[in-house]
């Protein structure tokens, strides 16, 4: 029974950070109708930016400047993704994502080699709970994620720059007209995502570490968790990665490591089949 | 009267043009064929390659074009066809495969099985997944094409894994191997083939179905045009064609490996498509022949040991193909939506226009 | 004083001239009507004024002042500000929401300083305009925590005026004031418009299919058909005309009912 605990408790923070990348991606879809495919980019990034600058300074300071270089790079992802107003659509800039990734992959590759990079976690000994061991970095993750659920609801219906954001979404053309830049919007959205996926990414590494290559893998468990939410709930995002990191450990303590990524695809597909149930083909 | 002679006039003048180009057609597959015979060997299987990437792009271009839908899953059907000749070929059973001449079928079977195989697949997956739009559907497909490449790896004690599968068998018509630039010959026979079937298509009522639902969806629908069953079509023939050339591939690289298949390729295909334009079935061969020749260049760039000065790590083919491939996307999908030879094309009648336009008074 | 000005303005659309060669002029404290069938190019003339469509060939004059291809913000801070057709309110924010957002839409740029500061600064005027919109559209009171979405279509026109007001514009730009609501409603909502150019100076510029509403708000009008301005002149005299008579007024299709 312990070990069942055990792999709940696992699945439960790399679970977190799948919610928080869902919650990201929700973030810039809500703001802006683009789902950004190189989401996952910025975490890979702030980890290998962390293991660089942890070579020179304390981790706190180290974690805080990759955070900040990540959101700066997710500003510039944000203008090149929504293109030319009226020209780029929204499909368009989907697959401009998918080329920043696959770019991105080659500029990692380039900067940081091939091999996966990690550093300490916050601390080594792990508390133990009737049977059951939590390293002090799951739970971080796990607090992280509901922290950041917490804060960005409250930003976004509390802020004016979240209701902003929210405007841009329910009425492009109204927020055109109050004189919204939507342009401006894109870049906010993306940079606090790029932000909150920055942090996840951060704490991510010490645990599994990372290399060019993790973005994929790391978006696609967030657009499954961002899907369970309907790419529009930021709370049910949430739940999805949690429910999705914590199913993935059960199939891989129980039935066969090597399945971990087909969980995931197959539970990203039903739930995108039932997300578009209502949808006919025209 | 005269109006109706007209129109006759129009039609027989049509019906020249069409003609002259399957002659056209018809002439330069004739050429193609040809062309691997006259290659240096490490050429053809550049050439090889071209063609076999070409079958795809032509698939994936009409479901892109035509159906308005982003498949980035190719890549998974070019898998499925690609192990499904090559495993058929050796024999489903692992532990005999290497042991027992006997094993496996024909693989003339093989490849044939192969495209069937992928429709089917395509049929079963095709009519949920063609309900989706956009993101959804984009990320349907990849989820495809990665289980199937992860299944590769998960069952590996079938599939051989990372280690891949050895096709010692060749592939034999009528007594001849089809190898070396047999076998390009007979891809790039299939690309001309499929160019004149894709042409005659939309010409055809079909492709006038399939142009209504490229310009205007709702409109197409309400017209009676059952836009759902197209759709489901192209991307079955799209998965065909992604099988065939994959079952073929098999018998090119006589050899199976995950490396050939990961979801680089799906995205690909995609560029390949982007740069052609979206519709355009010549421009998809374009399109394939560009990508591989750029990658074969990267890659041969990638090998040296410096490059303007700087050294290059072993990992530089990796890092300038994914580079230059991903910045080609982008580019495209910002200033050409429409793919990259049709905006050139639009550009320079432009141009054409304004410059006629000033030499009027 | 002029206010708005269009000249010869062209729009196209690709190779489609959807607006060919218009003029019109809206002088301060004005009621002026734009009127036609649809897909005349009326809101492609409303979107060229408020910067939304940068016109092909032509210029836009905001107080004299050529601004042709301006941002909308930009329009929105020299006094101009539209109610676009449709309403389109933020659905999912509450109607107070929505207020405030057509107050500190323009305010923000990405610069993060300088936007703070003048949104800090601004806060006690945007309050104060609130309370004002409040007073001038008391029903929005009422619904200031209600979901903009679920109010009715009469209520959310009245939000997307509102939200229009909070900017304190000098010229009110309204597409299809009454499409889809009743006429009864439409008349208050006409009424109170009077009262906000009478009594607030506002100027309106009101595009809509009806030629009737059009006639009785507004002292002026234009008629647009095809992209080109037909007809102009002052409502009493357009409303006498055959043509508009049979084309616009009974002719045409019915109010909703």
């Amino acid at each position: 029974m312990t070990t069942f605990f055990q792999f709940v408790v696992v699945g439960i923070s790399t679970g977190s950070v799948f919610a928080i990348v869902g919650m990201s991606l929700v973030l810039v879809y809500r703001a802006t109708g683009i789902v950004n495919f190189a989401q996952g980019v910025f975490a890979v990034l702030a980890g290998l930016l962390t293991y660089s600058f942890v070579q020179h300074m304390p981790l706190a300071l180290a974690a805080m400047l990759a955070t900040l270089a990540t959101a700066l790079v997710a500003t510039l992802v944000a203008v090149v993704a929504v293109g030319f107003r009226g020209r780029t659509t929204h499909l368009a800039s989907l697959i401009i994502t998918v080329g920043i990734a696959i770019f991105a992959e080659a500029v990692l590759l380039a900067a940081f080699g091939e091999v996966p990079r990690s550093y300490p976690a916050i601390s080594d000994r792990a508390w133990e709970v009737g049977g059951v061991l939590i390293q002090p970095q799951y739970a971080v993750l796990a607090l992280v994620a509901l922290a950041a659920a917490f804060l960005l609801t409250l930003f976004l219906r509390r802020t004016i720059v979240g209701q902003a954001l929210v405007a841009s979404a329910d009425s492009p053309r109204a927020a055109e007209l109050i004189g919204l830049n939507l342009r401006s919007i894109a870049v906010i959205a993306f940079a606090v995502a790029g932000a909150l996926t920055a942090v996840g990414g951060v704490l991510l590494a010490p645990t599994v570490p990372v290399s060019y290559s993790s973005g994929l893998t790391i978006t696609i468990n967030g657009f499954a968790a961002a899907v369970f939410g309907g790419l529009v709930s930021i709370r049910l995002a949430l739940l999805g990665g949690y429910a999705l990191g914590v199913l993935q450990q059960l199939v891989v303590g129980y039935v066969d490591s090597q399945y971990s990524l087909i969980i995931a695809l197959l539970v990203m597909l039903v739930l995108i089949g039932w997300r578009s149930r209502g949808e006919l083909a025209v | 009267m005269s109006a109706e002679l007209a129109a006759q006039g129009r039609a027989a003048r049509r019906r020249r043009v069409g003609a002259a180009r399957v002659a056209a057609l018809v002439g330069a597959t004739v050429f193609a064929c040809w062309l691997p015979f006259q290659l240096e060997l490490g050429d053809v299987g550049l050439y090889d390659r071209m063609g076999l990437y070409a079958l795809v792009a032509i698939g994936l271009t009409l479901l892109m074009g035509f159906a308005g839908q982003v498949s980035l899953g190719q890549g998974g059907f070019f898998l499925i066809g690609a192990y499904t000749s090559g495993l058929l070929t050796m024999g489903l059973d692992a532990d005999t495969r290497l042991v027992d001449p006997q094993a496996g079928i024909d693989p003339l079977l093989a490849v044939a099985i192969a495209p069937l195989v992928t429709a089917g697949i395509a049929v079963v997956i095709g009519i949920p997944l063609m309900r989706l739009r956009g993101h959804y559907l984009a990320f349907a497909t990849l989820a495809f094409a990665l289980i199937a490449w992860s299944l590769l790896y998960a069952q590996d004690s079938f599939t051989g894994g990372q280690y891949g599968v050895t096709v010692t068998k060749r592939l034999v018509v009528a007594g001849h191997e089809i190898t070396g630039a047999t076998h390009a010959a007979v891809v790039w026979g299939l690309v001309g083939l499929a160019l004149l079937l894709s042409t005659n298509l939309v010409s055809s009522r079909v492709g006038r179905a399939l142009q209504a639902i490229a310009a205007n969806e709702p409109a197409a629908a309400a017209s009676g045009i059952n836009v759902a069953l197209y759709k489901l079509q192209l991307f079955v023939f799209a998965a065909a064609m992604a099988g065939l050339a994959g079952g073929l591939f098999t018998f090119f690289a006589q050899f199976l490996g995950p490396e050939d298949f990961g979801i680089i390729v799906s995205l690909l295909f995609v560029v390949m498509v982007s740069i052609g334009g979206l519709g355009s079935v010549y421009g998809a061969v374009v399109g394939a022949v560009t990508i591989v020749y750029a990658e074969h260049k990267l890659r041969e760039l990638g090998t040296h040991e410096t490059l303007l000065g700087w050294d290059l790590p072993s990992t530089a083919p990796s890092i300038l193909s994914l580079g230059v491939f991903g910045l080609l996307l982008i580019v495209i999908m910002l200033f050409f939506p429409h793919g990259l030879l049709p905006g050139i094309a639009g550009a320079v009648s432009g141009m054409r226009r304004r410059l006629s336009r000033r030499s009027t008074p | 004083m002029t206010l708005l000005a269009l000249e010869d303005v062209v729009i196209r659309y690709g190779q489609a001239v959807a607006v060919d060669g218009v003029s019109l002029a809206v002088g301060s404290g004005e009621r002026v009507a734009l009127i036609g069938p649809n897909g005349a190019g009326k809101t492609s003339v409303l979107n060229a004024a408020c910067g939304v469509i940068r016109p092909a060939a032509g210029r836009v004059e905001i107080d004299g002042r050529v601004l042709t291809g301006a941002t909308p913000a930009a329009v929105v801070r020299r006094g101009i500000s539209q109610v676009p057709e449709g309403r389109h309110v933020f659905a999912t924010l509450p109607v107070e929401a929505n207020l405030l957002l057509g107050a500190y839409g323009r305010v923000f740029r990405l610069e993060i300083v300088s936007s703070t500061l003048r949104y800090l600064r601004s806060k006690r005027d945007v309050r104060e305009q609130l309370e004002r919109v409040y007073e001038l559209l008391p029903k929005l009171r009422e619904l200031r925590e209600r979901p903009a979405g679920r109010t009715s279509g009469g209520e959310q026109q009245m939000v997307a005026i509102g939200r229009a007001l909070m900017a304190r514009p000098r010229l009110l730009a309204i597409d299809e004031l009454s499409l889809g609501l009743a006429p009864l409603l439409v008349q208050s909502l006409a009424e109170f418009l009077v009262r906000l150019n009478e009594e607030e100076g506002v100027a309106i510029l009101l595009v809509d299919q009806s030629a009737a509403l059009a006639f009785s708000l507004c002292e002026r009008a234009y008629v647009l058909e095809t992209g080109r301005i037909v007809l102009d002149g002052a409502s009493r005299d357009l409303e006498g005309r055959s043509e508009v008579r049979s084309a616009y007024l009974g002719g045409g299709p019915e109010d909703p009912a």
